[in-house]
């Protein structure tokens, strides 16, 4: 057991020593993740916010002066336009409105993801029906018919999702995704590193004719890529929670802009979760770590170099991530429990439903004893690998 | 000691090493020539557990190498030339990170460090950097000082002055003749003949596998009309005829 830690130690050593390795991989998770997760949706919220409060240009042909009041209410202002089209494309205007034999036809940009126009063009079909259900009142009225006959019912839709399922918002898709994906972008360098770079610079031929059992060499190296991992994806939730803690606090105007006014913490996100949770959530964490840790000390000294070790390495993640995607499509399905036992998936899915608060002992159960079977067998394929000479001096 | 009889070793067809036997006693050294590609690595490797033999056996410090490759690790130093240490520890962490795996700690590790700097001419200072700041010369000297740092009965150098300036390689033809004088066994393996000339009591010529002579240094030079470059070319273009 001592060599084991001597071997982590400077396997440690060494990661510490590479201050660029350090801040990529504990630093930069804390500082960029809230960046790169929220930024983008801040910003398209802020942008969002201030073209529903500012006014935009409309070309109107034809329409009548009701709807030019309407749309003024609206916040847009609208200039009489010769080719409604043309001037739409060449972004005199940002959309246009078009009365012709008693049809409406709106222009707008509408291709490319979410545009300006596309928000100008919610702001006009929003004065349009405001405009319509005027038209239509006062044509009941008219005629002696009260327009509250038109509803005659009350519709009310009510999320019936637990509480912590609404207060995860975002997080319920965030935390599988970013536990899996810096579970092993934490631990690859130091993976790589610590297999096929000990073969490429030479040092490994040393560390075996020390008088060092094989498995305790392998499980020392894979105790500083368990630690690194561990560290970093802590780094990285730590960056999204912080992240998620400010965008909820003080950017609710920018959520409110963005899910025209819908529930704002949704996509902040917040884990509302008791102690049990948290341990549950850091139980598969740590088991998943110890099942990629094995696989990628598998891979690694396998390769023959940095480089290889990384062009094997990178597909796992891609493997990894598949189940990531099923999650997404994951409530259109009944969920057996023998999908608990399947690897990747039943972590993704464990955690999903822990960060939801609808797990049951039996998933987390088949989840805990089916990881912790599948690391066991990667650990051992990767001491059957280590005592392999043509795997060990294939370089 | 070192004890080699019938040792093989074949690679998916490829033989290797094919049927080695031979002997080293304390305080000797033992030359292994050959060019390139002879087998000399994979000899050493075997010797020191790094490789299974496919067939012999061998013993060295007393133990098999086969059934007891801890022990023999323990007795046991290996350099060769592609070998490097942790380029991103410091010299004293590299020596206190392998002096651990011999139970050397605290005072008895500074004892053998300091011999080991002394020995080898390595500055104290020197020993604080980390080894990617130092010369390779430098480093070398590292790779070697982690190999002996334990003192072990057995010493196996592998075209250890490999890319080493003249005076680092001078360091280390002296040390060697040094550590043989305390009693200790080496094997020099190198195909520069004019090194084993100067450090070895006894050689023997490997060709693809296979030792083709062996014989004490006097011999040799005898045989080569006083080159042992000369006594090798020879044997082996008499092997090849």
């Amino acid at each position: 057991m001592n060599e084991v830690l001597i071997i982590a130690r400077k396997e440690l050593l060494s990661v510490v020593r590479e201050r660029r390795l350090l801040f990529t991989t504990l630093v930069l998770p804390i500082l960029v993740m809230p960046l790169l997760l929220f930024g983008p949706v801040l910003l398209f919220g802020s942008l969002a916010q201030r073209t529903q409060e500012s006014v935009q240009r409309v070309g109107v042909v034809g329409v009548p002066a009701g709807l030019l009041a309407q749309l003024r209410q609206a916040k847009v202002e609208p200039v009489e336009v010769a080719n409604p089209q043309e001037a739409v494309r060449g972004r005199e205007v940002e959309a246009a409105l078009v009365y012709e034999n008693g049809r409406y036809t709106l222009y707008g940009r509408l291709s490319g993801g979410t545009t300006q126009s596309a928000l100008v063009v919610e702001k006009v079909q929003g004065a349009l029906r405001a405009y319509k259900d005027r038209v239509v009142a006062e044509r009941l009225r008219a005629k002696g018919i009260e327009p509250e006959l038109l509803e005659p019912f009350q519709v009310e839709t009510v999320d019936a999702s637990r509480e912590q399922e609404r207060a995860a918002g975002l997080f319920a898709f965030l935390v599988p995704y970013f536990l899996v994906l810096f579970i092993q972008m934490g631990g690859m360098p130091v993976a790589v590193d610590a297999t096929a770079g000990e073969k490429e610079k030479g040092t490994l031929e040393a560390l075996l004719a020390a008088p060092v059992p094989l498995m305790q060499v392998l499980l020392g190296k894979g105790l500083a890529v368990f630690v690194m991992s561990l560290l970093s994806t802590l780094a990285a939730m730590a960056g999204l929670l912080l992240g998620g803690g400010i965008v909820r606090n003080h950017f609710s105007a920018q959520l409110q802009a963005l899910q025209r006014g819908e529930d704002a913490p949704r996509l902040g996100g917040a884990l509302a979760l008791d102690p049990l949770g948290y341990l549950s959530i850091l139980v598969t964490a740590v088991l998943f770590a110890l099942l990629v840790v094995a696989l990628m000390i598998s891979l690694g000294l396998y390769a023959r170099s940095y480089k290889e070790a990384q062009s094997y390495m990178s597909p796992l993640m891609l493997v990894m991530l598949v189940p990531i995607l099923f999650l997404q499509f994951s409530d259109f399905l009944r969920l057996q429990d023998w999908y608990f036992a399947l690897p990747f998936v039943n972590v993704v899915l464990a955690l999903d439903a822990l960060v939801k608060g609808t797990a049951t002992a039996i998933q987390l159960g088949l989840t805990w004893l089916s990881t912790l079977a599948y690391a066991g067998l990667a650990l051992y394929l990767a001491y059957l690998s280590f005592q392999r000479e043509d795997v060990v001096f294939r370089n | 000691m070192v004890e080699a009889e019938g040792l093989r070793k074949t690679y998916r067809g490829f033989q290797a090493v094919r049927g080695l036997s031979f002997r080293v006693e304390p305080g000797q050294v033992y030359g292994l020539l050959g060019p390139n590609g002879a087998g000399k690595t994979t000899t050493l490797r075997m010797l020191a557990t790094l490789l299974k033999p496919t067939a012999g056996r061998a013993r060295v410090a007393g133990f098999d190498v086969e059934r007891q490759p801890l022990e023999v690790r323990r007795n046991l130093g290996i350099v060769n030339g592609g070998m490097r240490v942790y380029d991103r520890l410091t010299g004293y962490e590299v020596l206190d990170f392998f002096g651990s795996f011999y139970d050397l700690w605290g005072s008895r590790l500074k004892e053998r460090i300091a011999w080991v700097a002394e020995l080898l001419r390595i500055e104290r200072a020197v020993l604080g950097k980390q080894v990617r700041e130092m010369s390779s010369g430098m480093q070398q000297k590292i790779v070697i000082a982690r190999a002996i740092l334990h003192q072990p009965q057995v010493l196996l150098l592998d075209e250890a002055t490999a890319g080493l300036d003249v005076f680092a390689r001078r360091a280390l033809l002296d040390f060697v003749q040094q550590y043989a004088s305390l009693g200790k066994t080496l094997v020099y393996s190198t195909h520069v003949m004019s090194e084993a000339e100067e450090v070895c009591d006894r050689v023997g010529f490997i060709d693809r596998g296979l030792l083709v002579y062996e014989g004490s240094l006097k011999e040799a030079l005898e045989l080569g009309s006083g080159s042992l470059e000369r006594a090798f070319i020879r044997r082996l273009e008499e092997v090849a005829a």
